[in-house]
């Protein structure tokens, strides 16, 4: 095994016993970029040199008894969104094409101070903007797209060029490429994790969080990232527990919700099965089930996009007037129709999502994590963006994507994708673990359960 | 001599002097030197004779405030209290719920409402024991700052303010001890600055709006209107606390505002702004305001100068703010029953509904910079503790105009009366207005100090020692009473 | 919310007097076209009956 295919986890333990330097593992993920990043375009930016130094660096400070902890010298992908001092930081839009931050994003500070090495900055969907990501290709089928808006961390983690990716995720943007890159991928609660320095957006429903391959790589991300920042207004002065300490809770006496409603409507047969078998294997292992009808499914959707399109608008409104010709034409339209949505109809999405925000709690009142499909189907062509359903409609990618995703932003309860099987073609199904409002610590014991008993993990994309 | 005679001529005593302050009608009470029926007779004597003056009251609780007086009595009568606020007549803006009665918010929208509950407010009022004198004069909605037919007690042909005018107007004619309003642009401190008189604005979160008709959700607040600093302070003690049935009640413990006013304020750092607050002011406003920091410094304050960055955001933010969440309140009534609404509510309600999404959230975005500007004021080493500036540009407008003098030029009364007192509504931090001396029109003037969120402790025991040094509070409205 | 009738959209230009964006002429029909569609999607809410729900201005996803 290359040291590029190791989990955060074992990296770490043989970095710490020295049997592994940062700078061996630094170079073996950098080759492997170059072997892999010609079909998959997953960066933006390879930062090579910045790496080795980082590398060098961190090999010199374990050497001298100075250990961080389970992330020093373990390479990591940037999301293109995120300010990197002194590295371009083009959220993929030729608006920002010149932009070079001053300063790092409070997520990359708190990565760098846990002596992680940056190997690149990842693509996203331009200004994450689209579930697509149209600058990249999925490591399992090159002529899939990797999902987005995080498609390039997506990508570069399935694709070993990196050991975690960091995402954004406003409608779905950290589980949709987490779901069909065949990774796990965490949206934590609105709130645990600062975003200050990462490009908004929908500043009420963002949220930044990691992509990694295993629940408990996630875990250890999650240790260095979480926390309180007065400089983020949506951050949340909470205790952040140790999320790699109850990772072996098991799911024994934990009641899990599976949806009768909306999941169930207009769902790829393939996921609704490997989702099905999975809350299985989560029975054998102790768990509860309970049927759960999702509360007020008409108006999820109608949320989230009232509450987008408006702030969206407002975060570009300076940009659309000076450089509008130097977007892409579905996000120009996009942030055009946006420009037109009134205050008035901003306000009612507020008090919908007030009005879905109490329905969820009562829905968790008899549950304890809810269980349904990450996606509504796996990854589509990139030639074709559309998908077909038996009854003969057709649904936009985006559109498709986002409507299984969109409850856990309009909510801001976390949420967890993992991998929960294949399709016929070879394909990941992801399934997503919906926690109460900062339990990610229940749904990552969910998903480490869940992982240590089946076998996804041992697939590898050919490439 | 019987002792009912003593206690009449006692009586006589306290109620010559001139209505008591709730502080003093409180002690008296306590001490048997003043029956709460009396009071409260005196009071609904006062409100039928002056109030056809005034215009102050929309509805008066001739009964119901007889009934509670009397069980106050009772009580004392029996060795019992009913709360610290026992027998004390408290007006309340006509936006605050009672129970059976309407809550008719100065418009004809609200023709045939009748409150199912009490206010909390009201419920804590009346649980601490306060005679409920009636409902005062507000601006439609509270969408306004002139409180129209109410009259300033000071000059009948200039208005009291608003939109708690008719608050305002019925404490300083003494047609009640205290009274309630509400405050989204300065709707308690304008009416108190025009007035002469103490506004309380607190911080956001700290008293429960249930019950108290809506203008602006996140810039209203609920408050007191009073003559004195100390006064404010035992309203304040009454009416403050989480309210789970507030969605912008803050779970905050409330400390005790009244065991420390007297603290003084020796070595209170008490920041005076550089910038905009005395850009556009009086200059009657202006000297009164820096005399009132000279008997602060007196009182062993300190002054700094400071700067409180992006301050001058506040007025479009806060129009705009208000602007829509007043349009989407109103949205369903705009469309039903328009023609009840006033011509000038209308016409606001409906540019409110042509704000775009994006002004609202760049509003929003704005506000958050103005809430840094006075963090950066307000916290830190460095930091001041309270700032001080006017509360008003301006002395009270005349009755009927549409404009008023600011800075050599005319401009419409809103924009004359609200741009010192609506930071603080943005800010969310609490903000008091004590009165600081008179025009050569005998108008009064006002100061205004604006302190740290839920710190209103703070302000208090600064606004307590400036009037411990004073006498303006002490002075009552030519009512030609003498 | 029941009794909002239907969106009828006026020419771009009157929107745009309240947005403060121009539309070049070209573009008029994709973008109206979009945003018919978008509000499709939106004014699903004049249905939800909001009665005297406050909006969650400053997002706070606890339940306490």
């Amino acid at each position: 095994m290359d040291a590029y295919e190791l989990t955060i986890a074992d990296a770490a333990a043989m970095i710490r016993a020295k049997e592994l330097s940062p700078v061996e593992l630094t170079e073996s993920v950098l080759s492997r970029i170059d072997a892999v990043e010609g079909k998959i375009t997953a960066f933006a930016t390879v930062t090579a040199d910045v790496a080795r130094a980082a590398a060098a660096a961190a090999e010199a400070e374990i050497a001298a008894g100075a250990y961080r902890g389970p992330l020093h010298g373990i390479p990591v992908g940037i999301k293109d969104l995120y300010e990197t001092a002194g590295i371009p930081t083009t959220s993929s839009s030729a608006v920002r094409a010149d932009y070079v931050p001053e300063q790092d994003c409070a997520v990359v500070e708190k990565l760098t101070a846990a002596g992680t090495v940056m190997v690149g900055k990842t693509h996203t969907h331009e200004f994450a903007f689209g579930a697509v990501t149209p600058t990249t290709r999925n490591p399992w089928d090159l002529e899939k797209i990797p999902g987005g808006s995080s498609g390039g961390s997506g990508a570069a983690v399935a694709a070993g060029e990196c050991m975690v990716g960091m995402g954004s995720d406003t409608g779905g943007s950290i589980r949709i490429p987490a779901s069909v890159c065949g990774t796990v991928g965490l949206k934590p609660t609105y709130g645990r994790v600062s975003r200050r320095g990462v490009a908004s957006l929908s500043w009420s429903l963002d949220h930044v969080g990691p992509l990694t391959r295993t629940v408990r790589d996630t875990a250890l991300v999650m240790n260095a990232i979480a926390g309180y920042d007065r400089s983020d207004p949506a951050c949340v002065d909470v205790p952040v527990p140790d999320f790699a300490a109850g990772l072996l809770a098991g799911v024994a006496g934990l009641t899990i919700g599976v949806p009768t409603n909306f999941f169930t409507e207009r769902v790829d047969p393939e996921v609704a099965a490997a989702v099905a078998a999975a809350v299985g294997v989560l029975v054998g292992l102790g768990a509860e089930v309970r049927e759960v009808a999702i509360p007020l499914p008409e108006y999820i959707l109608p949320t989230e996009w009232g509450l987008m399109l408006p702030e969206a608008s407002a975060y570009h409104q300076e940009m659309l007037r000076e450089k509008g010709d130097l977007y892409t034409a579905d996000v120009r339209l996009f942030l055009e129709v946006g420009e037109f949505v009134l205050a008035t109809d901003y306000i009612k999405a507020l008090r919908a999502r007030t009005l879905l925000q109490h329905a969820w709690r009562e829905l968790f009142e008899g549950i304890d994590v809810l269980v349904a499909p990450t996606l509504a189907a796996p990854a589509v062509s990139a030639d074709d963006l559309t998908l077909h359903w038996p009854d003969g409609t057709t649904e936009a990618a985006t559109d498709a994507y986002v409507r299984f995703s969109a409850p856990a932003n309009v909510t801001g309860l976390p949420s967890l994708s993992v991998p929960c099987g294949f399709t016929e073609g070879g394909l990941p199904i992801g399934m997503q673990i919906v926690g109460k409002p900062f339990a990610e610590t229940t749904l990552l014991a969910v998903g480490q359960v869940y992982e240590s008993a089946t076998t996804w993990l041992d697939r590898r994309p050919a490439l | 001599m019987t002792a009912l005679q003593e206690t009449r001529l006692q009586e006589a005593s306290v109620l010559a002097a001139g209505l008591p302050t709730v502080t003093e009608a409180i002690e008296a009470i306590g001490a048997g030197a003043l029956s709460p029926v009396e009071l409260t007779e005196h009071v609904l004597a006062r409100i039928e004779r002056l109030d056809p003056l005034l215009d102050s009251y929309v509805d008066v609780f001739t009964e119901s405030a007889l009934a509670k007086a009397r069980s106050v009595q009772d009580a004392i009568a029996r060795g019992e209290s009913l709360g610290p606020l026992q027998g004390i007549p408290v007006g309340l803006k006509d936006l605050y719920d009672v129970a059976g009665t309407p809550t008719l918010a100065g418009s004809a929208v609200r023709a045939g409402h009748v409150a199912d509950t009490d206010s909390t407010v009201t419920r804590k009022l009346r649980a601490a024991g306060a005679v409920i004198t009636g409902k005062t004069v507000t601006h439609e909605f509270a969408y306004g700052v002139v409180s129209a037919p109410a009259r300033n007690p000071w000059d009948r042909e200039t208005i009291p303010g608003g939109s708690s005018g008719g608050s305002a107007s019925a404490v300083a004619a003494q047609l009640c001890l205290a009274a309630m309003g509400s405050d989204t642009g300065g709707s308690i401190r304008i009416p108190a600055g025009l007035c002469g008189l103490v506004g309380l604005k607190p911080t956001f979160g700290r008293v429960s709006k249930r019950g108290v008709a809506e203008l602006s959700w996140s810039l209203d607040h609920a408050g007191p209107i009073t003559r004195t600093v100390a006064d404010a302070a035992v309203l304040l003690q009454a009416i403050a606390g989480h309210d789970p049935g507030d969605r912008c009640s803050i779970d905050e413990p409330v400390p005790d505002y009244l065991t420390g006013l007297g603290a003084g304020i020796e070595g209170l750092r008490v920041g005076v702004p550089t910038n905009f607050f005395f850009d556009a002011v009086d200059p009657e406003v202006a000297d009164a305001v820096h005399a009132a920091l000279a008997v602060l410094v007196e009182a062993g304050a300190v002054l700094v100068d400071v700067t409180v960055p992006h301050v001058e955001l506040t007025a479009d933010l806060v129009s705009t703010i208000v602007g829509v969440e007043a349009a989407a309140i109103h949205q369903e009534h705009i469309r039903t029953v328009p023609e009840a609404y006033t011509a000038d509510t209308r016409m606001r309600l409906l540019a409110g509904e042509l704000i775009s999404g994006t002004s609202y959230v760049n509003a929003q975005r704005a506000r958050r910079l103005v809430v840094d500007g006075f963090r950066s004021v307000l916290s830190g080493l460095s930091g001041v503790d309270v700032i001080a500036t006017p509360t008003l540009p301006v002395t009270a407008p005349a009755f009927g105009a549409k404009t008023a003098q600011l800075g050599g030029a005319d401009v419409p009364v809103m924009a004359a009366l609200n741009p010192l007192t609506a930071p603080a509504n943005a800010a969310g931090l609490p903000a008091l207005a004590v009165p600081c001396g008179f025009s050569a029109a005998g108008l009064p003037l006002s100061l205004q100090l604006m302190g740290r969120p839920f710190d209103e402790a703070t302000l208090l025991v600064a606004g307590h020692a400036y009037q411990r040094r004073t006498d303006w509070h002490t002075r009552r409205p030519p009512l030609g009473e003498n | 919310m029941g009794d909002l009738v239907a969106r009828s959209f006026p020419p771009l230009d009157v929107a745009a007097l309240t947005a403060r964006l121009e539309i070049p002429e070209d573009r008029a029909e994709v973008v109206l076209g979009s945003l018919t569609s978008a509000y499709e999607v939106i004014d699903v809410l004049d249905s939800l009956p909001l009665g005297e729900t406050p909006p969650a201005t400053a997002f706070d996803a606890r339940w306490e």
